[in-house]
């Protein structure tokens, strides 16, 4: 083979990696087999609004009741729906200060992301303007952790990067509103180690809108 | 070359169909109301339910229903329209099929059919009640039992980097049809694997499996379009534990190469480019990363003759499978019309079976898309003589999958898809095989002749397919415009020593690979003489090469001096070359011989005396008759001797050409073939040899 290879003595590497999928698998079987959550995490967790239904609910993988009991960057990764921002709050580093504080997150969804930044303005912030990302991720992020109820009573909140922000509530849908955008609660009141995670139909912060609405690129 | 569709149907028709036993409803009564849709049945498969039902007269389209139910059949969940047939999606309107997905596999459901007449609903069918297909492989035998990350989550999450590389160590491990090599790493490091598989065990080296004509599959180039990647995960763990008959018979008559994460930066970072921003899409001509050059160099070492490149595309309205062949103008027509005859005639036939859309790219308003840039794998695979199709996953569920705002329904609908039609794909290479490296040899001659025009950017037209049709609309036409097209194409493009060598600033952090490596990845060859660096035309990638050495590529790496043929027309008496010489339709009545350091090529030109070459820089023989011997020794450039006729001997000796693997190729040698102490040794491309008289040493299987 003209290819290098890794430089790992790759046998023993081979087995280790066999053995550490099927650890994985088990652990992911026994999840599945077992609904019920871990002793630390209690009643089951309720999430509300109108995207819930699109996410895994009961005893599924990934299910809000499995989710309190995680670290935030793990609950973040089971919320199939997030992908965009999960990944973004990752590249930004941003991810690694949020286990020490409570913080509550608006996690915009992936469709938001999509009606926000075409992918060229998108590539560029992943991969070269961490800052302006962060900045951009911090616009989401209210220190402490905070039910949906909570963030409505008190009527306004600061988000981490300092802009203040208006919370609504019309009928059953809660709205998030800076001084250029607006979003509206679609899942509210994940939980996760120290977090509450409510996800949110559209992306705030001081950012342009980039995207035409014509969707992907081209292959 | 243009194949009969009709016959395509019938023959992919007898491949081996699914062995699922087909469940019908327990009360075998015909429809006992007017306009109720009747016979309805359900086939299962891989991820997927194969719906088919007696069509109702006058429908305008149909609904899907499904509901959970337990094992008494007793409904567990809400019913729910989960599909909407309508007419354009297969290209048989008189037996509907449509592939229900998105359920998790090993659940039991019921399912129901019902006609609509304009927005009328008419009576459903009777139930169909049955089990689906659980996830592959048995979970109590060793290799059947992994998982993947997005199997084991049910689709919440996508297979991890560090999963796939366990998952697929794993897969090395317990098989002995695999081995997974490291093509090579991203610009961060990670490795990009390929599995090799073959049976009972792959071929030991590239060459080796080049001889095999295997096909590859390209799952993620973009890293936040991961549906086909995981289809990838899957198939390799089918092809490397499978028993049934087959997968061993495909696996027995070549070898599958699957590349599960060109992208690996990507899709950690799901990301349409890679970690630098590039998308990798566009950059397989000009190879300025290192994971296209990867793939690149792997093919130029492993020779696939068929590939699909997977992606998912955000168009509601398309297909379930936008498909599109390699539409640049440049490649050869016999590899654009194979590649068609994959999509229409095999996948639009099995698709009307199994229930999925296969449609073109582009296709129901989808939009500019699906063009004629080089630097798109679809048509890189083609200019390199590959039959080959994009494959688009539609992102959404649509209109006729209104199902889909789960996003584990819509993930599931999506890699089940794939999983279908690069499962197809292995069956469509296998029944056609012949055709396509006939398509291939064709191809690569044709080439090589180096005739016709160029064109720098532009696409043949893909035309409507014959109503009923699976695409109301066809994709762009993207017809070349008159500033992009060379009618007289050189003999070889010129490169200064600065040009080939000199330092470039178009790769990661600004530090390109040069000219030189470009062209080594690419296979090309090379002949250096006293005055420069040549690229001669008349070579299998002839489509290629102006494209990136031409002044008026539209993305080119750099502007080559034309070159022009030396020698045209009929010349009377011995020609002796020194310099660089180009025989163009030439006649020469007369010995031709070589110096040292001279370089000879030749197209569409007889020579009526001998060819003797004693150290050259290189000899490139293509489309043209020598009455006489043809004698290259010492060669220390390159050797190529392509469907060229040699009455009298041919004697390759002695030839000493660097990485630069000597061709003879589709040629007829009237005398012996003798190949001796050549390094590399030559080989054919796959492209067999009529010689008369015996064949000798390293040409003797040629």
């Amino acid at each position: 083979m003209s290819y290098p290879r890794t430089s790992t003595p790759r046998r023993a590497a081979r087995l280790a990696a066999a053995a550490l999928l099927l650890a994985l698998t088990a652990a992911c079987t026994n999840d599945d087999a077992n609904p019920d959550p871990s002793p630390a995490a209690v009643a089951a967790v309720q999430v509300s609004g109108p995207l819930c239904a699109a996410l895994p609910t009961g005893t599924e993988p990934g299910n809000p009741t499995f989710l309190a009991g995680q670290p935030v960057d793990d609950a973040l990764r089971w919320i199939p729906t997030i992908t965009t921002f999960e990944a973004a709050m990752r590249a930004s580093g941003l991810l690694t200060d949020l286990d020490r504080d409570g913080i509550t997150l608006l996690a915009p969804t992936d469709d938001a992301f999509a009606a926000k930044f075409n992918d060229d303005t998108w590539d560029t912030l992943m991969t070269r303007d961490h800052e302006k990302l962060r900045t951009l991720l911090k616009a989401h992020l209210i220190t402490g952790t905070h039910t949906v109820d909570e963030l409505v009573t008190a009527g306004t909140a600061t988000t981490v990067d300092g802009t203040n922000l208006t919370v609504t509530r019309t009928g059953t849908s809660t709205r998030f509103a800076d001084d250029k955008a607006k979003a509206d609660a679609v899942c509210a009141d994940y939980q996760a180690t120290g977090a509450r995670i409510h996800l949110v139909n559209a992306v705030l912060g001081p950012l342009p809108t980039t995207a035409d609405g014509t969707g992907h690129r081209a292959h | 070359m243009k194949r009969q569709r009709s016959l395509l149907i019938a023959l992919s028709t007898l491949l081996a169909a699914s062995l699922a036993t087909v469940a019908t409803p327990a009360s075998a009564q015909q429809a006992a109301e007017p306009n109720q849709v009747s016979d309805l049945t359900v086939r299962q498969a891989d991820g997927y339910a194969t719906l088919a039902w007696q069509p109702v007269d006058g429908a305008t389209d149909y609904q899907i229903e499904r509901t959970a139910v337990d094992d008494n059949g007793t409904a567990t969940g809400t019913p729910t329209i989960v599909g909407v047939w309508r007419p354009n999606r297969q290209i048989n309107q008189q037996s509907p099929t449509f592939a229900d997905a998105g359920f998790n596999p090993g659940d039991r459901f019921s399912w129901r059919v019902r006609a609509r007449t304009g927005t009328t609903e008419q009576p459903y069918s009777e139930p169909v009640v049955g089990t689906t297909t659980a996830p592959w492989g048995n979970p109590a035998t060793p290799g059947e039992q992994l998982r993947t990350q997005w199997e084991t989550t049910h689709a919440a999450q996508y297979t991890s980097d560090t999963d796939e590389y366990a998952y697929t160590a794993a897969i090395d491990q317990l098989s002995d049809r695999v081995r997974v090599v490291e093509i090579g790493r991203t610009v961060l490091n990670r490795p990009i694997n390929m599995f090799v598989i073959g049976y009972p065990t792959p071929p030991a080296t590239p060459a080796a499996v080049a001889a095999t004509s295997p096909l590859a599959v390209n799952c993620n180039v973009h890293g936040n379009e991961p549906g086909d990647r995981e289809a990838c995960l899957i198939m390799a763990r089918q092809l490397a534990f499978s028993t049934d008959p087959r997968t061993i018979d495909l696996l027995s008559h070549t070898t599958v190469l699957i590349v599960p994460t060109i992208n690996g930066d990507g899709r950690a970072a799901n990301t349409r480019g890679n970690s630098t921003g590039q998308d990798l899409n566009r950059d397989y001509s000009l190879i300025r990363q290192p994971e296209t050059a990867s793939y690149v160099k792997m093919i130029r070492e492993y020779r696939p003759i068929a590939g699909y490149d997977g992606h998912e595309f955000g168009n509601s309205r398309a297909g379930d499978l936008p498909m599109l062949p390699p539409r640049h103008q440049n490649v050869a027509q016999a590899i654009f019309d194979e590649s068609q005859d994959m999509i229409e005639g095999h996948m639009y036939a099995k698709g009307a079976e199994a229930g999925w859309w296969a449609c073109p790219y582009g296709c129901e308003g989808g939009g500019n898309v699906g063009l004629s840039e080089e630097t798109i794998l679809r048509n890189t695979l083609g200019l390199k003589n590959v039959v080959n199709s994009l494959l688009e996953l539609r992102s959404s569920g649509g209109q006729t999958r209104p199902d889909e705002g789960n996003s584990a329904n819509n993930r599931r609908r999506k890699t089940f898809s794939a999983l279908w039609t690069f499962q197809q794909f292995l069956d469509y290479h296998r029944a056609k095989l012949a055709d396509i490296t006939g398509a291939r040899a064709e191809a690569i001659t044709f080439q090589a002749a180096n005739t016709g025009r160029l064109v720098f950017r532009g696409s043949r037209p893909i035309p409507a397919h014959p109503a009923p049709h699976p695409g109301d609309s066809p994709p762009p036409i993207d017809a070349p415009p008159a500033d992009l097209i060379l009618d007289n194409a050189p003999c070889a493009y010129k490169l200064t020593e600065e040009q080939y060598r000199g330092a470039r600033t178009d790769g990661p952090g600004g530090v390109g690979t040069t000219v030189a490596d470009r062209i080594a990845a690419h296979g090309w060859k090379v002949v250096k003489t006293a005055d420069g660096y040549y690229v001669p035309l008349n070579q299998p990638e002839r489509g290629l090469i102006p494209l990136l050495l031409d002044g008026q590529g539209v993305e080119n790496l750099t502007d080559g001096e034309r070159v022009y043929p030396t020698l045209t027309g009929r010349r009377n008496g011995p020609l002796t070359v020194s310099g660089f010489t180009c025989l163009a339709d030439a006649t020469v009545n007369g010995p031709i011989t070589v110096r040292p350091g001279g370089a000879l090529v030749a197209t569409g030109s007889t020579v009526n005396g001998p060819i003797a070459a004693t150290g050259a820089a290189g000899v490139m023989l293509a489309d043209s008759t020598v009455n006489g011997p043809l004698r290259v020794t010492g060669t220390t450039g390159a050797v190529s001797v392509i469907d060229v006729t040699v009455t009298g001997p041919v004697d390759l000796s002695a030839n000493t050409t660097g990485t630069d693997t000597p061709l003879i190729a589709g040629s007829t040698v009237r005398g012996p073939l003798n190949c001796t102490a050549n390094t590399p040794a030559p080989i054919n491309l796959g492209i067999a040899n009529t010689v008369q008289g015996p064949r000798a040493n390293q040409c003797a299987t040629l």
